[in-house]
């Protein structure tokens, strides 16, 4: 954590009582202070390039900035993607494929060095180099493709002028979501030279309003204030708050129960899992509105099918899956938190168009499990060890059974979980329990990474179904190139019933998350973002 | 010249196991707990009968969207807001006595029966285990001495330097995943064998250790030296001569094993590393009721209580097993304690509690 020296501190508190500067921490009292908040689970990653969770997005949205960033607000508004280091939008010209922005002169790291516009180049290499989740995003930039495969020589296709602070990116295709793709955290730009390696215990300088001070992978982690944003960056960064704690530390609390209590006996402040559903009836009727809000999420359950080997290879068993898949129950596991749905695109997403093609039907279910008579009847079913995710778990197992598989379950650690069965090197990845909350607001989000054949990865991989059909892929690829429109929605909607009638999936619902905080948070406050989760900055004493 | 009979040695003509079970059976706090034990033993053999022929339903069949009828009146098993059914005791029958398991409704009576088999198995397997390797090490490293025992002595000191909770849960994580593999036998991450030789094997230097010091103690006597006279080897000395006189060592710690292994499969399976779903155990019942401890708190009690009497029983009775095997281990308590010699004896039918 870093100091003042004690010859630096006394001006400095002089010139705060003298001016009462909000961002010296004098505003009536509600500035200042520590937030503290709780986690089930340590995020996938502390590092930028390589989390691909909204856990670790939430702890990071305010610490790492992109070029352009999800604008700090609820709901619709908080989709609207906005500038962050840069200083508008991006110029889009030559048909889509050249993206030009300007970073804001005068940026610093927390650890006062320069923000350069070779920065973002380092930092999308560093994707590569770290073999991110997240690097098929930017494929797309001439070079990319090469560079991922060699590691060596840099990406030509971006072009970034140090004295200037232009960036320019050029594209291989139009790539209507590359707007979108330039707000993830992954675009999210570090120091050149960062080491390419996992930093989660060590993480690197910030941008953002708050650095992370300290990292104890599996523990929890702290923040402080970024020491460069009250008088740099955020006079720059205008679309991202400066926040109202000057410190915030996150534990792991692996109980949720526990995490509860401890916001009810005023011991943490907040706790950014979702409330376990045993104590949300008590909680709504005792908190909501005052320390309790159900939050909507951009979000879709469901169980994936290897489409690449037996049984599931045959679309007839996947089928008789969706059928056999009650969602009246997974809504009643999941507390009434859930709800149900059948389809690939959650409601929300430009696209949506309600379908259900398979209706619970248990007699039809075993009747195409008959016809298709699979060979290979040993499956092994994965899902993590969070509740109730565990007992959806333990559904989905019984009802293959009941189907007539011999069906095993692997119930893995959830700090683990994306990783193991995202790894193709881990044996019998045959069906399993999953769910994907929006990278950003746009259809595409949940048909390419998820759908897509060249999304197929030895690791990190999020294709679980490990669905490839070309001529899908092509719709794919082609509706990427396109701005969205009311025709793209409708194509998206075709795309989505294309999918659903191969079955890849068993999907079951759209599920909430909630907000809970103590009673010293002033509920109305604080922000969750429909990407992003709950918006650290927006916490405040009321 | 031949020790005068005691309350320890017992009168001329008595073998020593029928002067054990005399012992035994004068102990009867050690036999009540044993009558519990084998009670708590007949209730989790009894799981397929009661399933079949009571709640007509099996342990890890769910019920999350049916109705029972409980006088006259249709419950929900699993209500609209996740909340199980509480106990029915035998209004519905005798389905869900002991109410629904949580958001899965399966029946939390049933699943206590089965869970019991599957802890009694971790806890007999294990220590079954624990028992072989150990005694086979110890007679191995005591015998030979030399570099054999200091082999084996440090290995089992390296294993002992880990705390066994945690050695435990890093194997049991890592086994979870990718199963077992010796030689041409696989075991599946989820085989209930993998907590079974997991604890098998971190407890072998528990016992291993007192062992090995008897072995060395009985080494010296003139028994072994008159078998070595008469050309007895190594493994016939080992297994025929040393052995017969472990026993009764043995025997105590193999039940006493078998209520810290049922202990460390709750530990492990509460901590989703021990025996994996669907598949019940009392401590994976205690992991999972653990989160509806103020809503329905049998769910917690219910396998707490059962791992409470079934490790009291044991280990009450391996107490006293160890006191008639061995009384002059409890001898050597009273000298060590300052009591009397005898005070604490009890007396022993035919007169040998005359005195030491």
């Amino acid at each position: 954590m870093r100091k003042l020296g004690p010859a630096l501190l006394v001006p400095v508190l002089a010139a705060c009582a003298a001016l009462g500067l909000a961002a010296c921490g004098g505003s009536g009292g509600k500035e200042g202070g520590t937030l503290t908040g709780s986690y089930a689970s340590f995020p996938d990653y502390l590092d930028p390039a390589l989390s691909y969770t909204q856990e670790g997005w939430t702890a990071m949205y305010d610490t790492y900035l992109p070029l352009l960033t999800y604008r700090h607000a609820d709901g619709a508004a908080g989709s609207e993607i906005v500038p962050a280091l840069a200083e508008s939008l991006p110029k889009i010209t030559n048909g889509g494929k050249t993206y030009t922005l300007t970073l804001h002169k005068g940026l610093k790291y927390s650890n006062g060095k320069p923000v350069k516009a070779s920065d973002f180049t380092a930092s999308i290499e560093r994707l590569f180099k770290v073999s991110s989740p997240g690097s098929g995003f930017y494929e797309s930039i001439v070079g990319a493709e090469k560079f991922a495969e060699t590691k060596q020589g840099g990406i030509p296709g971006i072009k970034a002028d140090d004295k200037t602070g232009k960036i320019e990116i050029e594209l291989t295709g139009p790539r209507g979501t590359f707007t979108n793709e330039l707000g993830m955290l992954f675009a999210a730009v570090l120091p050149s030279g960062t080491p390419a390696r996992n930093l989660s215990a060590d993480p690197p300088p910030a941008t953002g309003p708050y650095e992370i001070a300290k990292s104890q992978p599996g523990r929890g982690w702290s923040y402080a204030r970024n020491p460069v944003w009250a008088n740099t960056n955020s006079k720059l960064v205008t679309e991202v708050p400066s926040g109202h704690f000057d410190k915030i530390e996150i534990s792991v609390v692996r109980n949720e129960t526990t995490q509860v209590n401890e916001v009810e006996r005023n011991k943490t402040q907040w706790m950014q899992t979702t409330v376990p559903s045993s104590v949300r009836p008590k909680l709504v009727s005792k908190y909501e509105g005052t320390q309790f809000r159900v939050e909507h999420p951009i979000n879709i359950y469901y169980f994936w099918m290897n489409m690449e080997e037996a049984p599931f290879d045959d679309v007839k068993v996947r089928q008789a899956v969706n059928y056999a898949i009650d969602s009246a129950a997974l809504e009643r596991i999941y507390s009434g938190g859930l709800t149900a749905a059948h389809q690939i695109l959650p409601e929300g997403m430009p696209g949506y168009k309600p379908l259900n093609l398979y209706p619970h039907n248990m007699a039809k279910a075993k009747q195409l499990f008959q016809e298709a008579n699979p060979s290979d009847r040993n499956i092994t079913v994965w899902t993590d060890n969070e509740s109730p995710n565990n007992e959806a778990g333990e559904y989905y197992q019984g009802v293959l059974s009941e189907l007539g598989f011999n069906a095993k379950l692997k119930t893995i650690n959830a700090d683990n979980y994306v990783g193991v069965i995202g790894n193709q090197n881990t044996p019998d990845l045959d069906t399993g329990w999953f769910d994907w909350f929006e990278d950003y607001p746009h259809p595409n989000d949940y048909f390419q990474p998820l759908l897509a054949g060249e999304s197929i990865a030895p690791s990190f991989n999020f294709n679980l179904s490990r669905t490839d059909v070309p001529e899908l892929n092509k719709k794919i690829a082609r509706l990427a190139t396109e701005p969205l429109g009311s025709k793209q929605e409708d194509e998206y909607a075709e795309l989505d019933k294309s999918y659903m009638e191969l079955a890849p999936w068993a999907p079951y619902g759209t599920n909430t998350v909630t907000t809970f905080v103590d009673d010293e948070i002033n509920l109305d406050s604080v922000i969750f973002n429909p990407t992003f989760g709950h918006d650290l900055t927006s916490f405040e004493l009321k | 010249m031949p020790p005068e009979p005691n309350a320890a040695n017992g009168p001329a003509g008595a073998g020593p196991w029928r002067l054990a079970w005399r012992r035994l059976r004068r102990n009867r706090v050690a036999l009540g707990f044993g009558a519990l034990f084998v009670l708590i033993v007949a209730f989790s053999l009894a799981a397929p009968l009661w399933a079949d022929h009571v709640a007509h339903t099996g342990p890890n069949a769910t019920h999350t969207l049916q109705k029972v009828e409980v006088d006259g009146e249709r419950r929900e098993v699993v209500d609209r807001e996740g909340r199980p059914l509480g106990p029915l005791w035998l209004g519905a029958g005798g389905e869900f006595f002991l109410g629904a398991d949580g958001r899965l409704g399966r029946d939390e009576m049933v699943r206590l029966m089965y869970g019991g088999r599957t802890s009694l198995l971790v806890g007999f397997a294990s220590a079954a285990i624990t028992t072989v390797l150990a005694t086979i090490l110890a007679l191995f490293a005591g015998y030979y001495r030399g570099l054999t025992d200091t082999v084996i002595s440090r290995t089992l000191d390296v294993v002992w330097a880990f705390p066994v909770v945690l050695l435990s849960i890093a194997l049991g994580v890592t086994l979870a995943v990718g199963g077992l593999d010796i030689g041409p036998l696989h075991l599946s991450g989820g085989s209930l064998w993998i907590p079974i030789l997991i604890i098998g094997g971190v407890m072998v230097p528990y016992m291993a250790r007192p062992i090995r010091g008897e072995v060395l103690s009985l080494r010296e006597k003139e028994f072994v030296e008159a078998a070595e006279a008469q050309g007895a080897g190594p493994l016939r000395v080992m297994f025929v001569e040393l052995l017969p006189n472990l026993a009764s060592t043995i025997i105590v710690f193999f039940t006493l094993n078998i209520a810290n292994n049922m202990l460390l499969e709750a530990t492990l399976s509460f901590l989703g590393v021990g025996v994996q779903a669907p598949a019940t155990s009392w401590g994976t019942m205690i992991g999972s009721g653990f989160e509806l401890i103020t809503s329905a708190p049998l769910l917690t009690f219910a396998p707490g209580t059962m791992i409470l009497l079934t490790v009291l029983s044991v280990n009450v009775f391996g107490d006293g097993l160890r006191d008639a095997l061995d009384p002059r281990a409890r001898l050597r308590l009273e000298a060590h304690a300052g009591i009397p010699a005898g005070e604490l004896l009890d007396p022993v039918e035919g007169g040998e509690g005359s005195g030491a």
